[in-house]
């Protein structure tokens, strides 16, 4: 655990100013519900749209204040910010280290690759944690009045989709820093999962493969829209599922390799 | 064969650049062994290879006993390694840092990181990521030394280090000696390693081209002898018989003649020869053993 405390002491910083950009994300979006999501100016959006474009920045889900927090928050802004702080966690706790030189002097004393990287993906998860909390704390003191209706189960159910999928996109840029040991190439793996997921989830159905957006962990944490109907364990299971493979894989790949070459 | 560090024809290729030619070395349980050579010698793959930080392409090393591959994390909690770039980056104090690095270690006495510390003269308030290359390198020194492992690898310890401070390095490096420890230490300039030191391997391009002691190294090199011999019309012919002799100039003043040779190793027969002559002065310069681990490198690269 000491490779886990050190990791999270030296981002200490760096997790509180992540967890206030998405209280601030929270408080930019969600308070306007009353004067958007229900109105009438809503209804008048939806019909320019064809549906498929309206579903694919989820205007149609917009008239429920579960719908107006998933399109907003969940599925938006709290998406990209926890998937930015997790590429970076990511890419930095083995990558970066690598890099500096640091993890060649950590591997030299009592630990195992092995160590590193189960320690780093904790480290990932309690961060990635806090933030997810830290978001869907402040939707639900915003629930009563931002009259947004959202049942506490729900959000759970949401709250641990979210968790789960920025999870996935950390773990996607830590395996890409235990495979290659360079920075550019670990954030880059995280960034793509990130896009790639959130692509095939949207443009599946404007492209008319409907079996695309099913690849998606996007679509895997929201696909169900937990947020209005609660919990679906078969997409939380197939992130769980993505992210133990993506996490053996680190510790498969930076076990074998030399380091710091 | 038993000794702190043994290695077999161990050695590292990356493709077809190779870091570390087959390398058969034994550093015995409480020697000082220096290992000499410029940069891309093979110094940092060899001590990186004995903490399985890489792994060898070729043979087999034991390091106290143990396969570094399998030995895993207890055999490193006995060694104590200091890597040749070492770039702390960290907003932790020093004595935060080493804290960490105590944990993850062989157990460390109280107070030992602090006497350390002290003898270094490291300000362990001072934020890591903020100190200078010498103080940085003062802390990579005292989580080396500060679980009193029973082999200790330190790639150019000396480097960025001020001579006072490098002073108290070679009194904790004896003082290690001392108590049993084993240490294996690198530089680039022999001056700064010279006084630990029981013996060196000389590594060049990835090669082991000389392994001794450092009087062994220094009997090896050739050395410029003087003279000022009564002249002889036999002289000439007499030393340029000798093996091991070469550059041999007399210049005849009168009844005397000045005498310049290099001479390699050995001094017995040269001076045997010269005593059938009369001798009325004689110098025998003392070779840099700079000059000689130079000299090694162009035997090498010739």
């Amino acid at each position: 655990m000491n490779l886990l405390m050190r990791e999270l002491s030296e981002s200490r910083r760096a997790k509180w100013a992540w967890a206030l950009g998405l209280v601030a994300a929270v408080l930019l979006y969600l308070p306007f519900y009353p004067s958007v999501g229900g109105s009438e100016m809503m209804e008048t959006y939806l019909r320019m749209f064809s549906p498929e474009v309206a579903r694919l920045f989820g205007l149609d889900m917009m008239g429920s204040g579960a719908g107006y927090a998933q399109a907003t928050y969940f599925g938006l802004m709290g998406f990209v910010l926890l998937a930015i702080a997790a590429t970076g966690w990511g890419s930095r706790s083995v990558a970066g280290a690598e890099a500096s030189g640091a993890l060649e002097l950590t591997v030299a004393h009592a630990v195992t690759r092995w160590q590193v990287v189960l320690e780093a993906v904790l480290a990932l998860l309690v961060r990635v944690g806090v933030l997810s909390l830290a978001g869907s704390v402040t939707i639900w003191a915003l629930n009563g009045p931002a009259q947004l209706n959202l049942r506490i189960g729900n959000l759970a159910a949401v709250t641990t989709a979210l968790f789960l999928l920025a999870s996935v996109v950390g773990a996607a840029a830590l395996l890409g820093g235990a495979v290659s040991g360079r920075p550019g190439v670990s954030t880059a793996t995280g960034a793509f999962v990130a896009v790639a997921a959130y692509a095939a989830n949207g443009l599946a159905g404007l492209a008319g493969v409907p079996w695309l957006a099913r690849l998606s962990p996007f679509y895997w944490a929201f696909g169900q829209d937990p947020l209005s109907s609660g919990w679906h364990a078969g997409g939380l299971l197939t992130l769980l599922a993505a992210f133990t493979l993506l996490v053996l894989a680190s510790g498969w790949a930076l076990a074998r390799r030399d380091l710091g070459t | 064969m038993t000794g702190a560090v043994v290695t077999n024809a161990l050695s590292k290729r990356y493709g077809a650049n190779t870091a570390l030619a087959p390398l058969t070395l034994s550093v015995g349980a409480g020697e000082v062994f220096g290992l000499i050579g410029p940069n891309g010698a093979g110094k940092t793959t060899f001590m990186r290879l004995l903490l399985d930080i890489i792994r060898p392409t070729g043979g087999s090393a034991r390091v106290l006993g143990e396969d570094p591959r399998r030995g895993g994390a207890p055999l490193r909690r006995r060694v104590g390694y200091l890597p040749g770039e070492l770039r702390l980056e960290s907003r932790a104090r020093a004595g935060e840092l080493l804290e960490h690095y105590a944990r993850i270690s062989g157990p460390v006495r109280p107070g030992a990181t602090e006497r350390l510390a002290e003898r270094l003269q490291l300000d362990l308030g001072q934020q890591v990521g903020k100190l200078s290359k010498g103080n940085k390198q003062k802390v990579g020194l005292v989580q080396a030394f500060m679980h009193q492992p029973e082999l200790l690898v330190l790639d150019e310890p000396t480097s960025g280090l001020d001579p006072l401070v490098q002073k108290e390095f070679l009194a904790l490096v004896r003082e290690a000696k001392a108590a049993g420890q084993t240490v294996i230490l690198s530089s680039h300039v022999l001056s700064e390693i010279e006084a630990a030191a029981d013996r060196v391997a000389v590594l060049h391009n990835g090669e082991l081209v000389r392994v001794g002691t450092l009087s062994e190294l220094r009997a090896s090199q050739r050395r410029r002898l003087r003279a000022t011999v009564a002249a002889s019309t036999m002289l000439e012919g007499a030393l340029n018989k000798l093996e091991r002799v070469s550059a041999v100039s007399v210049v005849e003043r009168g009844a005397e003649a000045q005498l310049s040779l290099l001479v390699e190793g050995d001094v017995d027969a040269l001076v045997k020869t010269l005593a059938r002559f009369e001798v009325r002065d004689l110098l025998i310069e003392e070779p840099e053993l700079e000059d000689t681990v130079i000299g090694f490198y162009r035997g090498e690269s010739s």
